[in-house]
């Protein structure tokens, strides 16, 4: 490239005759059509350096923010959730997931106080550090790093109940005693004294009384006292928005005098630190100094060792091998963004990412007869296959008036034939390479209260059922008798990339078999939420992932509280069904057992004859590896795993080289076409003059 | 309010279309100088006349539509629908899935097709005949340039036309506008009037002719400053004919050929910014742009699905190839100096 | 020439403010501030999220001066933009101006060379065109040139990732690096695909700016003066046709800095167009309207650059 800009440079300049600027096109030419054999390389890292175990990974959109009072994304989470550590962590290779401690000595102690009381203690372990950082000297102390005390995540619930900070997470929290008062102390203290919101945070929080039901006894120490019973809070603390935060890093990092903001510098106490932070590029993590696991090995917290249980697989995968060495394995991880998956997949083929979901259009190369295929396993890639935690489903709005509620039996038998009409099995089968399990209900494999022999009838393709409920529910032949014309229903989807369009198109012309005409409304994101918040919506698609592994993080979808229009929850078909609620909400607050299977049991009954919902999918995650990765296990919720992998960086190198010998013969082909076409016309020119 | 039905009011258009055409052919044969353009046209771009004329019938064919005629068994439309000639030619030939051009098996998985061999392009993912959506594509395409022009090119004349001869006020208002209006990039200023209007047909057409009257309307205000200083101008105005007839008998009839230059190649822009548009999510539904978006991962696909991304690609590219080849053409024949290359 | 070019300037300025009133009722009339926070903030928040996010992003005003002449967002709009206080990105709240300092870099690094070499590319080409004009290789090359501008940009981009970037593997199929030794094999494919786009147009375009110039009265008598073919294209045809040439190299200059769009984003450059791209995904109106500014400013100023510079290339232009 650079050869070629400067030969033609020379030509502008003026060149005395007009066979030299002849000449000088042709070796131009000639440059830039050799060019590709002198820089030629696709490897798209510098050298790393000698002995270093680097893992290379990519982004699609940097998260909007990395502070973990906010960040509720998978992408934000693949930071966070190594920078940050966790109270709680699940088991690496326990399947279904299991809660272990993470910075505590012991899972929480759970004390019954009475009245519908519970308190939960946490004993924090002793000498644990946060990464160096300088937001610790500009605060006033005089080294970069300091001890984390049981006051950090009281800091940090804090946080989640400040209604400036925004969190989307505060619902859960309510559940704490004195959470929502907490807040409203501090908005009505800041709206009364303007001055007070110009001291630091941590000061008006202290100011106000902190929350009621968050007491630190000790440095080491933390008790949350629920005012009802929810079982469900365990799960929030192997979540980071219960980290614990220093308040030097919110206090230092606002955003001022060229300081970052804390959105975008997170200052934590995880295996991890984010050295490098480009949106628009890329980050780097680099292992931690200060992390309790590197510091004290001698403990064998079981956070901080690879774990010795696992099944068959882990053993065949010689993941077992690994057992009680001590974390983390790769020194630091390279993230780049990578907008296209086609680009991302292709250079993970290359060699130049580590692994890999597989994209849709190169499934069949990859998989053969439900395993690798020949030229993969030949490549030492590896497969891992999960179910994930998470359901899709077409809702209907309730509230509406032709397939809602309104009109009872009419729109109940609609919505039974518009489920009957759905053959997800070839959904899958065409546009997810079979990749997923049939919902029969909200609850997922994995989850408690999935029953593996439960089979919905309204969740398989029936036409000749489907066309007769028509007939019953007033619109034989899908004829609206109001308007002679086929009954004509909106779809509103928020996916407007033709390829989002034309999987919106598979339902449609599945509806169209049974007569009905559904218009697709495809909105940005934005415009979609505004139509659910109005109510003005009839069919739409929509996809939940689970937080937590408990089956109230699904069925909550469909309580009447978290109705859409109404109250802006998440129950986007604003089910509202009284003995449904109330089955919700007794089995929300029950422990596993036979009452709460039974109580499962009965929803997904409701469910099944009132259909808000038509059930889907979950997800299968197939995930590819190559040959020089250890130890990747999905876990099905996002949960930081980086620490567990391990590379063989020499393997690496060798495959990357053979895997990308450069094809150049092409270059020389189109060089000499261009000659060929140019050169008669020269010599007919030559022979003129003469 | 009585409603008029779509499909009606698409069969008025068309026949309005046949019409106009008609009338066009009938004015131009009558006019020596616009006859022999004609002829020489035709001489030079015999081929690519007859493909774009070819294109023109499908889309017309595509517009004429009615209701009744569907056999019982057809499941794959609706109830009482309105089919156009095209959609009843392809009655009844989806399939279940990808199936490669004149095949008998499904792409993937190996079943048996419906209509095995009947289809030169294949099947696109949700097992509908690509040749079908692709002679679809040429009445939306057509739709595109058509509308757009229709939008453009008339703002373009009323405020060109205005300031070239009037002058004045108006001239230094349109002049600031055009100015304005020019200086905006144009791809950011198609989509945030998108973004803004929302999507769909109308609105992509609306904005394509709000970004591309500017050039137009710049290039007619000089020609009418030229055409205004011409003696039997002057002489119109002299005898006092009103301002008005002057404009519609001495000014307009002297930019028909830059009018009719000017549409054929801003034609060919229109279609292809659709396809950007298309890219980004915001263009018009069963495009050639938006086939070939979606195409554009299917040709990732291994074994590779080429015959979308061939279909939707080649059939945009005959059709912006001819409609270049004949506004060259069109160009040398009517107007051999005036305009240049659009830079 | 002092009175022209201060009223050529003074007639910027006013384009710049038309600009500025059409970027204000695009984004902020047509798209409320209510819309924008709700977009940025996401579902569950509460009102008061809602306007302390506009109180810390400057939205909590009327719309118009006749609402309060003191505080409105006109004219905060025009105070801000004159004065390139962009403030904070709609979508993630970083300042726009850093996110602009740093892409100014990779944009630069594509479209120079790409600007460059397709002047360097394009003036031989349409020279030998020109050259051979009547002749097969004009034909062919006249051909060529609009089989080329017929092709949609997004095949040739996906096209030369399948084709250079996965099947010969000469160069990574996306991503930048700023290292000056990584630089050039990530620049290498948007480069080739980006000349390959633009240059049917560019070839196009100076064959017919040479072949008006090579008909013209002085070509003739130095013709018949015997000077040589070759001579005459280089020395008589080519300086004469400069001022066209120099005209569309001008205009391109703005574009520079706003990137390429399509180019960047798909093939991962940082740069300027890579981040518009970001922002209409995101809806992050702030941003938007932004490069539309910076865009129209580098526009309007690179036409005044044009007109200033044609005296100064062609003695034959003079300013009244």
């Amino acid at each position: 490239m650079r050869l070629a800009g400067r030969a033609g440079g020379d030509e502008v300049r003026g060149l005395p005759s007009a066979n030299a600027s002849l000449h000088v096109g042709i070796i131009a030419g000639l440059a830039f059509l050799l060019s590709p054999l002198l820089g030629c390389s696709n490897d798209p890292y510098p050298p790393a350096k000698e002995g270093e175990k680097v893992l290379y990974s990519s982004f699609i959109d940097a998260p909007r923010t990395l502070d973990p009072a906010t960040a509720y994304t998978t992408r934000a989470h693949a930071i966070t959730g190594a920078v940050y550590d966790t109270l709680l962590k699940y088991h690496f290779l326990k399947r279904p997931l299991e809660l272990m401690p993470g910075l505590v000595v012991a899972l929480p102690e759970r004390t019954e106080l009475g009245d519908g009381r519970v308190r939960y203690r946490f004993e924090l372990r002793e000498d644990l550090l946060y990464a160096d950082d300088e937001c610790f000297r500009l605060a006033g102390l005089d080294r970069t790093t300091r001890e984390v005390v049981s006051q950090d995540v009281a800091f940090q619930l804090s946080r989640i109940a400040d209604p400036e900070v925004g969190s989307p997470v505060i619902e859960p929290f309510s559940n704490i005693l004195g959470f929502a008062e907490f807040g409203q102390r501090l908005t009505a203290r800041r709206e009364a004294d303007p001055k007070f919101i110009l001291r630091p945070v941590h000061e008006q929080y202290a100011a106000v009384g902190g929350i009621a039901g968050v007491v630190t006894p000790s440095i080491q120490v933390l008790e949350i006292t629920l005012h009802r019973a929810y079982p469900q809070i365990k799960y929030w603390f192997a979540m980071e928005f219960t980290t614990p935060v220093p308040w030097e890093a919110v206090l230092v990092y606002d955003g001022k005098e060229g300081r970052p903001r804390f959105d975008d510098h997170p200052v934590g106490t995880g295996p991890y630190v984010l050295v490098e932070y480009d949106k628009q590029a890329r980050y780097v993590l680099e292992r931690s100094p200060n992390w309790y696991g590197v510091r004290h090995p001698e403990w064998k917290a079981p956070s901080a060792v690879f774990p010795s249980e696992g099944d068959e697989e882990d053993r065949r995968a010689g993941r077992l091998e690994y057992a009680g060495r001590s974390l983390p394995f790769i020194d630091r991880v390279e993230v780049r963004r990578e907008k296209e998956s086609i680009p991302r997949f292709n250079k993970f083929l290359q060699g130049y990412y580590d692994a890999s979901g597989i994209i849709k259009e190169s499934f069949d190369k990859v998989i053969q007869e439900d395993a690798l295929s020949p030229e993969m396993v030949a490549r030492g890639i590896s497969l891992g296959k999960s179910v994930a935690l998470d359901v899709f489903y077409i809702g209907f709005n309730l509230d509406d008036g032709v397939v809602g509620r309104g009109r009872g039996e009419r729109s109940r038998k609609l919505r039974q034939a518009m489920s009957l009409a759905i053959d997800v099995e070839e959904y899958l089968r065409i546009f997810m390479n079979g990749r997923g399990v049939l919902a029969q209900s909200p609850i997922p494999p994995g989850i408690y209260g999935y029953r593996p022999e439960y089979k919905n009838p309204y969740t398989r393709v029936d036409l000749d059922r489907a066309r007769t409920l028509m007939v019953e529910a007033g619109y034989p032949g899908g004829i609206d008798p109001t308007t002679g014309e086929a009954l004509r229903l909106t779809f509103d989807s928020y996916d407007t990339s033709t390829a989002g369009m034309t999987q919106v198109r598979f339902y449609t012309s599945a509806w169209k078999q049974i007569g009905i005409d559904v218009r697709i409304e495809a909105t940005n994101y934005n415009q979609f939420q505004e139509k659910l918040r109005n109510g003005a919506y009839q069919v739409f698609q929509f996809g939940w992932v689970a937080d937590y592994p408990d089956p109230e993080n699904f069925f909550f979808l469909l309580w009447s509280e978290m109705g859409k229009s109404k109250f802006g929850g998440p129950n986007g078909a604003n089910f509202s069904n009284a003995a449904f609620d109330q089955l919700f909400e007794s089995m929300k607050s029950r422990e596993n057992g036979p009452r709460r299977m039974e109580e499962i049991r009965e929803m997904t009954a409701i469910l099944e004859h009132e259909r808000p919902w038509i059930e889907l999918f979950h997800r299968e995650d197939y995930s590819l590896y190559h040959g020089w990765v250890r130890n990747v296990k999905p876990m099905g919720i996002s949960a930081p795993t980086y620490q567990y992998r391990d590379i063989d960086p020499a393997r690496r190198k060798a495959d990357r080289l053979d895997w990308n010998k450069p094809i150049v013969w092409p270059a020389y082909a189109l060089f000499a076409a261009g000659v060929l076409i140019v050169l008669p016309g020269i010599r007919t020119y030559l022979k003129e003059r003469q | 309010m009585m409603q008029i039905e779509p499909y009606i009011f698409s069969n008025v258009v068309t026949l309005l279309l046949i019409l106009g055409g008609a009338f066009v052919a009938r004015s131009v044969s009558r006019e020596r100088l616009w006859r022999e353009a004609a002829v020489t046209l035709w001489t030079r771009r015999r081929f690519a006349i007859v493909v774009v004329g070819l294109y023109m019938t499908i889309g017309l064919f595509d517009s004429v539509a009615w209701k009744g005629g569907i056999p019982e068994d057809a499941i794959d439309v609706l109830p009482n629908a309105p089919l156009t000639l095209v959609d009843r030619a392809f009655l009844g030939t989806k399939e279940a899935s990808y199936s490669s051009p004149f095949a008998s098996v499904e792409f993937y998985g190996g079943s048996a097709l419906k209509h095995p061999g009947s289809h030169p392009f294949g099947t696109d993912i949700l097992g509908r005949d690509v040749l079908y959506l692709s002679l679809k594509g040429a009445r939306v395409a057509l739709l595109i340039g058509g509308l757009t022009s229709l939008i453009a090119i008339p703002l373009a004349l009323i405020f060109g036309v205005g300031a070239g001869y009037f002058g004045g006020r108006f001239d230094d208002f349109v002049f600031f506008l055009i100015s304005t209006l020019a200086s905006m990039p144009g791809i950011l200023l198609l989509i945030a009037l998108i973004m803004a209007m929302g999507r769909g047909t109308l609105s992509v057409c609306i904005a394509l002719g709000v970004t591309s009257w500017v050039g137009f309307c710049r290039l007619t205000r000089a020609e009418t400053l030229k055409l205004r200083e011409l003696d039997y101008v002057y002489a119109a105005r002299a005898l006092g004919v009103p301002e008005f007839r002057i404009v519609l008998r001495h000014i307009l009839p002297n930019l028909a050929h830059l009018i009719v230059i000017t549409f054929v190649l801003m034609f060919s822009g229109l279609v292809l910014s659709e396809a950007v548009l298309a890219w980004l999510g915001i263009g018009v539904d069963g495009s050639w742009g938006q086939m070939i978006d979606g195409a554009r991962d299917e040709l990732s696909r291994d074994p590779i699905i080429w015959w979308n991304l061939l279909a939707s690609g080649a059939s945009l590219f005959v059709l912006i190839l001819a409609v270049n080849a004949v506004g060259d053409a069109i160009r040398d024949v009517l107007d051999p100096r005036t305009l240049k290359e659009p830079s | 020439m002092g009175a022209y070019v201060i009223r050529r300037l003074a007639y910027g300025v006013g384009v710049i403010v038309g600009v500025l009133f059409l970027l204000f009722l695009l984004f902020f009339t047509v798209t409320q501030p209510d819309d924008i926070a709700r977009r940025a903030l996401g579902e569950k928040v509460s009102v008061e999220v809602i306007e302390q996010w506009k109180v810390n992003h400057g939205y909590d005003r009327p719309l118009w001066p006749w609402q309060d002449w003191d505080d409105n967002l006109l004219f905060e709009h025009y105070r801000r933009m004159l004065t390139f206080d962009f403030g904070v990105s709609d979508a993630d709240d970083s300042p726009i101006i850093d996110r602009i300092r740093a892409g100014v870099g990779p944009s630069l690094s594509l479209t120079v060379p790409l600007l460059v070499l397709g002047i360097l590319g394009g003036i031989p080409l349409s020279l030998l065109v020109a050259f051979f004009r009547e002749t097969y290789i004009d034909r062919t090359g006249v051909f060529l040139c609009v089989l080329a501008m017929s092709v949609s940009i997004i095949l040739y981009i996906v096209g030369a990732q399948y084709l250079i970037g996965k099947v010969l593997r000469w160069y990574p199929i996306s991503g930048f690096d700023a290292d000056l030794l990584m630089l050039p094999r990530f620049l290498a494919l948007p480069i080739i695909v980006g000349l390959l786009s633009g240059i049917g147009g560019d070839v196009r375009f100076y064959r017919t700016v040479f072949l008006e110039e090579s008909t013209r009265d002085f070509i003739r008598t130095a013709r018949a003066k015997g000077a040589s073919e070759p001579r005459i294209m280089t020395h008589h045809v080519l300086r004469n046709a400069l001022i066209p040439i120099l005209t569309r190299v001008v205009l391109a200059i703005p574009f520079l800095f706003t990137g390429a769009l399509l180019l960047e984003a798909f093939f991962g450059i940082p740069g300027l167009g890579s981040m518009t791209f970001d922002a209409i995904q995101a809806n992050d109106f702030s941003t938007l309207r932004t490069m539309v500014f910076i865009g129209s400013l580098a526009f309007v100023l690179g036409q005044i650059a044009t007109d200033l510079s044609y005296g100064l290339v062609d003695p034959r232009v003079r300013f009244e």
